[in-house]
């Protein structure tokens, strides 16, 4: 356990020696080291090829993308037989634009989007990022293609078994195609 | 007084000292498992109880995930404990008392391995005057060890048996983790690790799951030739501050004991939390368990500690000595906290 | 042995706040408990065993807290249990309180949810350690905003809940926000956290713990004050992201309130519940539940906002007590509204007192809405069948 100096601690500050003590700020540090588990890996080194994969649940089809290893909706393992190629277009479903609150090791200031996809040929991501879109351009029924960091630059350092958010150093995000929105008809049902 | 309920399918992962896989994937198999063999339909389960700690892992609402591993859709009637899955094996037990719902299911899961169990079990120290110590597992242990040695209550060679005989029982335990034939002169020779403890006196860091399905009593009748019995459980805890306990003794053992009804017959084995050496023989002392009770024929938890798994664990393995093995009486133990702070004991028994 | 009656008869709050700097984390949980007790006009040897819940333990970076708290709770030599449902804990932890006792296991259960935010950071502990977290209004915040275009609820709608759930606070001393000067212009013109929602339409990070006693239809009848009956319970949880989920009434929503009704007797709950605490932490919450929980027809939860239904003086009063959005202690944030919807029928709710309250529901939810705990509490066991 290691003690740590948060940036806006107090000490600065003038202590008068006579005033009760009511607190103490306690820093502490933890560190875990996670295994990367098969399925995420193997989501992982496809990243590196610029293929998105997923696995398909034999029973009811629907998509899990990264994988999972099972779907949680039929309680089937699903295995390496089952992982399918995804497309990489799709419709913004839906989005949400955060204020970021500031906590330690926040590092956003300024309100950003993300956004929920629906891919061409199926299945779903949520918690996607549109780079270089202003927020208030960021709606629903958006189409959108996937941006790939650049060969030499990619990387899946930061890619962990808790799901997204953790892919940036292979998928920069998503950008407008241009073409027209998609009829709500062809999302509303799988908005999540 | 109270219905009696069974224990009619049981299931665990072995014990990792680290899995690759996540814990809903290592969960997944046992669930299915534990419910293929007490033979229901998922679908049928009236009532579903985790236990499982986000510190483990460090993950903020890691429990959300493992009820993936459940099957939670269309939606279940499901409540969670942040304690090992022995209390939610409690919940369910209470939960199927009230007799419109006929089976649970149970289980508990961890990970111990990502993070640094020195570093991490402080933070379940009072906070104000304990965490900022460090105060952790190994150390608080030792103290309770040394106590007991002061005390005459114990002797070094007795722990050094007990964990010899735990790690030759965990021989042919596919869920274990420590196991071998260990001459106990030889693990005297082995340095301390921390005084008065030496390493086959600490239990090892491990990931794994157990899962149990309960029943009340006609159903289990009607699903098992074998049903396991719950005739008594209770569980109590006793104060936290270290200092004002005296740690030779465990009286939420002694009282949770007393309550579950061990001491009312003869008891055939126990399968008891021992995370440490001396714990055992302090736990057998307060339950009252004599010579001629066989201790921990899993190998138990100095062979496999799945932290949040390793008390229902405890009830897998007694089930096992009943359904499998044609023990008549035996006693499972789960345990919280540092040094015995928390103890359940339950009396399961055959036909 | 099977069920058997349960009632309330001890309510503690703490004063919720910012910060409760003046009690450590035993402090302000046994402050709680301490005026529970005081209701019930027991001591801590009346009771049988403890059930402690709260949110997830990185939110005050103490972990497994049940166990440094078993002291300052009297637990010593005692049954302690502590829950963990996500933001619905508060009314699972009561839940299992009432298990306890309703099956005879125990005859007085001490139950107890808390949360202290200023001790730690919960945006921290929600956003993983990790930057970029789009704390709880993030993950919501599209899903009112489905709500609305599905529901064609004008946007005044969500304004209109924040400024009824303040005005409502000024009547509770214990609430944290007391904004006596809010308006609807002012929740209008609050910063745009998460689009739709606004500033004044989030609920606040509070410090605060509530506690209850529980106990059986002899215990009950021994109080010294009119005890609170348990009606009907439920808890309901399912799969939080799945393709096709439909996140704005979740089906564990919906069946966890007909369990409840079933359980509770009740065959209409617009007109058999005279007062309900729902769990609403973004405003545009308190119309989506009406409407979840099948209080309300589709479309239909705007309106009873809309035509002031859910007002104090409604007919279907929502969260008298000034609700999420006023006091947010997380983990005890649940079972405030299962501690208020027992002291509305009661009769001791004082200035947020509905009349004639005879009939409460109380729900939690918690987790992607994914998490369900829900009671019904009434002034007599047989309140609903009066109701008819």
């Amino acid at each position: 356990m290691t003690d740590t100096k948060q940036p806006d601690s107090k000490q600065d500050e003038a202590v008068d020696p006579n005033a009760p003590i009511t607190g103490m700020d306690y820093f502490m540090k933890l560190e875990y080291h996670e295994l990367i588990c098969p399925v995420v890996r193997e989501f992982a080194d496809a990243l590196m090829e610029k293929r998105l994969i997923g696995h398909k649940c034999p029973k009811c089809s629907l998509i899990y993308s990264p994988p999972r290893g099972y779907c949680p909706i039929c309680t089937v393992q699903t295995t390496k037989a089952d992982e399918i190629e995804m497309q990489t277009r799709g419709i913004v479903t839906n989005y949400t634009v955060v204020t970021p609150v500031q906590y330690y090791g926040q590092e956003e200031t300024e309100p950003f989007a993300k956004v929920s996809l629906q891919l061409d040929g199926g299945g779903n991501l949520s918690l996607q990022d549109l780079p270089g879109v202003p927020v208030e351009q960021v709606r629903s029924g958006m189409r959108v293609e996937i941006v790939w960091a650049p060969d030499g630059e990619r990387h899946v350092d930061d890619v962990t078994n808790r799901s997204w958010g953790s892919a940036e150093g292979a998928i920069r995000g998503w950008k407008p195609t241009g073409e027209p929105d998609a009829d709500p008809s062809e999302y509303s049902d799988k908005v999540f | 007084m109270v219905n009696d309920i069974a224990i009619v399918g049981y299931a665990q992962s072995p014990s990792w000292r680290a899995s690759e896989l996540t814990e809903p994937q290592f969960l997944f198999p046992v669930i299915s498992e534990a419910i293929e063999r007490a033979g229901v339909e998922r679908r049928e389960i009236g009532f579903t109880c985790a236990g499982s700690c986000d510190y483990l892992s460090g993950q903020t609402f890691a429990f959300v995930m493992n009820l993936e591993a459940v099957g939670a859709w269309p939606p279940i009637s499901e409540s969670h404990v942040e304690m090992d899955g022995a209390w939610a094996l409690y919940e369910a037990w209470v939960r199927l008392q009230h007799g419109d719902i006929d089976t649970a299911l149970v289980f508990g899961s961890g990970k111990s391995s990502p993070g640094k169990p020195a570093e991490i079990y402080p933070l379940q120290m009072d906070p104000y005057t304990l965490t900022p110590l460090g105060a952790d597992p190994v150390s608080l242990a030792a103290l309770q060890a040394r106590a007991m040695l002061d005390a005459g209550k114990i002797t070094e060679r007795e722990m050094a048996e007990i964990a010899a005989r735990s790690r030759k029982s965990a021989i042919g335990n596919p869920y274990a983790q420590v196991s071998g034939d260990d001459d106990p002169e030889a693990l005297l020779k082995e340095p301390y690790v921390t005084a008065p403890l030496r390493r086959h006196d600490l239990p090892p860091i491990s990931d794994g799951a157990c899962a149990i399905v309960l029943a009340t009593a006609d159903k289990a009748k009607a699903l098992s030739k074998r049903p396991v019995w719950i005739r008594g459980i209770d569980h109590r805890i006793d104060i936290h501050q270290p200092g004002m306990r005296d740690l030779t003794e465990s009286p939420s053992t002694r009282l949770a004991g007393k309550k579950a009804g061990v001491g009312d017959a003869k008891v055939d084995v126990a399968e008891l939390s021992a995370t440490f050496s001396h714990q055992e023989k302090l736990l057998c002392e307060e339950l009252g368990l004599g010579d001629d009770v066989e201790i921990n024929p899993s190998g138990g938890a100095l062979a496999a500690n799945p932290v949040m798994a390793v008390g229902l664990a405890r009830f897998a393995e007694a089930a096992r000595q009943i359904a499998e093995h044609g023990k008549h009486r035996v006693v499972a133990h789960a345990t919280s906290g540092q040094a015995l702070q928390q103890n359940l004991v339950a009396v399961l028994e055959g036909d | 042995m099977s069920s058997q009656a349960a009632a309330v008869i001890g309510i503690g709050q703490t004063k919720h706040k910012k910060k409760r700097d003046d009690v450590s984390l035993p402090g302000l949980v046994r402050e709680a408990a301490q005026r529970a007790l005081d209701d019930a006009e027991l001591n801590w040897t009346d009771i049988d065993a403890v059930v402690l819940g709260k949110a997830p333990d990185p939110f005050e970076g103490v972990m497994m807290p049940e166990l440094s708290m078993a002291d300052a709770l009297g637990a010593n030599g005692k049954p302690m249990m502590r829950v963990h449902t996500a933001g619905s804990v508060g009314g699972s932890t009561a839940l299992v309180a009432t298990h306890l006792v309703q099956t005879g296991v125990h005859d007085r259960v001490l139950t107890v949810a808390y949360e202290k935010q200023a001790e730690g950071n919960a945006q921290w502990g929600l956003a993983g350690g990790r930057s970029g977290g789009m704390g709880a209004g993030g993950i919501f915040a599209p899903w009112m905003r489905t709500y609305i275009n599905k529901s064609g609820a004008p946007e005044d709608i969500g304004w209109k809940v924040a400024v009824k759930d303040r005005q409502n606070a000024c009547k509770n001393p214990y609430a944290h926000l007391h904004l006596p000067d809010i308006s609807i212009e002012k929740v209008k013109e609050s910063p745009m956290l998460w689009d739709p929602i606004h500033f004044l339409e989030s609920c606040p990070s509070s410090d605060g713990a509530v506690a209850m006693v529980l106990t059986n239809e002899a215990g009950a009848k021994k109080a010294p004050r009119k005890p609170a009956w348990v009606l009907g319970t439920a808890m309901r949880s399912e799969l939080g992201t799945f393709p096709g989920r439909d996140t704005v009434r979740p089906q564990a929503g919906v069946e966890c309130a007909h369990m409840v009704f079933d359980a509770a007797g009740i065959t209409n709950p617009r007109e058999q519940i005279d007062i309900a605490e729902l769990y609403v932490p973004f405003s545009w919450y308190e119309p989506m539940w009406l409407e979840g929980h099948d209080i309300a027809g589709p479309g239909e939860g705007w309106r009873m906002v809309e035509d002031g239904s859910t007002q104090i003086t409604g007919d279907f009063p929502v969260n008298p007590s000034g609700g999420v959005l006023s006091s947010n202690p997380i983990g005890a944030s649940g079972m405030l509204r299962f501690a208020e919807a027992a002291l509305q029928v009661r009769g001791e709710a004082g200035e947020h007192q509905v009349a004639d309250a005879h009939v409460g529901l109380a729900q939690a939810y918690g987790g992607a809405a994914q998490y369900f705990a829900m009671w019904v509490v009434g002034s007599s066991l047989d309140a609903v069948g009066a109701r008819k």
